[in-house]
């Protein structure tokens, strides 16, 4: 099995983490550089009193785009009550170049991000916590167990026609101490393009 | 009169345009069992995803060449709904002539778990059905012609 073969399989035989599992410890501590101000930052040191919110995205996927606003507010809104965020684009900017650091810092600004946006050098932290598609979220307790883990809400390109807000409700959910609402959901985005 | 002459010489060489269907899970599913197919794939692209460009001469040329042996290849496309000229435009260029073609309906999360509990929702992803409607292959990631024709002949040969 060639390399690029091996990684296709490691990445699809992964399986996403489950609900009530922490960050892997490897992965929690890996250092990772944010293209809001160049420093580099781990899933542990971005964690939050409230909770910690995970968020694999990327500039060059429509749904990512389509997301992205919510995404920035969400994570202002939460910051503010207790909740660390931290965005990770794991994708090889060699298939995207757009999905480079000068790339992301550009998005970052345009965004007014007040949250690490990181690169994940090696795809390593997306593969730990099996992450495969973005945007994906990752919401976890006070406690540091997985309480969310999905997709943003039902429609990536109307706020306004939302239905069914799934990681904003899992987030209240997070601050009250309860069990999120819906606990897994999916939506269709771009494959990380995994390094 | 020249014009006219080309405007149908035009014609004439132009690909028939393809039908992009609105398609919820039910009709999906619907496609994926009607009678008459000896095995179904179901291909999960958008115009916009780069590996699904990559891969769409692959699925097609794998239309082509099993399309006498009753192998119906249905294209799920998750672009925009407003978008479906595009997809249908795209699809006549491509010369996507033997297959299916849908835009994806309804919403992801029941849409995702109903077609296949393995999928996450990553584009591009595929899946070989027998000609039963019984799922017997799911790819997540871009598939090769060699993926397919290997798929097909265990299918074939009655292996699980």
């Amino acid at each position: 099995m060639n390399l690029i073969a091996a990684k296709l399989f490691l990445a699809s035989a992964l399986q996403a983490l489950a609900v009530g599992a922490p960050v892997p410890a490897p992965a929690a501590a890996t250092k990772m550089k944010s293209a809001v101000d160049g420093k580099s930052v781990s899933i542990a040191d971005a964690r939050g009193k409230a909770g910690t919110l995970v968020i694999f995205t990327c500039d060059h996927c429509p749904f990512a785009r389509g997301w992205e606003k919510r995404i920035a507010e969400l994570a202002d809104t939460y910051v503010k009550k207790g909740v660390g965020v931290i965005l990770i684009n794991a994708n090889d900017p060699a298939k995207y170049p757009e999905d480079d650091f000068a790339g992301m810092q550009a998005r970052a600004k345009q965004l007014g991000l007040q949250v690490p946006y990181v690169v994940d050098e090696t795809s390593g932290v997306a593969r730990a916590l099996g992450a495969s598609v973005t945007p994906e979220a990752f919401l976890f307790d006070k406690n540091g167990k997985l309480a969310y883990h999905g997709t943003i809400d039902d429609n990536h390109r109307d706020a306004g026609a939302v239905k069914a807000h799934y990681l904003k409700d899992a987030l209240d959910a997070v601050l009250e101490g309860r069990p999120a609402p819906v606990a897994e959901t999916k939506g269709i985005g771009c494959g990380i393009k995994f390094r | 009169m020249i014009l006219p002459v080309l405007a149908v010489a035009a014609a004439l060489t132009q690909p028939a345009p393809i039908q992009v269907a609105p398609g919820d899970l039910a009709a999906i599913r619907a496609a994926v069992a009607a009678p008459g197919a000896s095995a179904v794939l179901v291909n999960l692209w958008a115009t916009w995803c780069d590996s699904c460009r990559d891969e769409l001469p692959a699925v097609l040329q794998f239309a082509r060449a099993h399309r006498a042996d009753g192998v119906r290849v249905i294209l799920v496309s998750a672009d925009d709904e407003d978008q479906r000229d595009q997809v249908a435009a795209f699809l006549t260029k491509a010369g996507a002539a033997n297959v299916q073609a849908f835009i994806k309906h309804g919403d992801d999360n029941a849409f995702i778990n109903g077609l296949d509990p393995k999928w996450t929702g990553a584009l591009p992803a595929s899946i070989l059905y027998d000609g039963h409607g019984a799922r017997k292959r799911f790819w997540p990631g871009p598939v090769t012609a060699r993926d397919l024709e290997t798929a097909l002949h265990e299918l074939k040969k009655g292996k699980p």
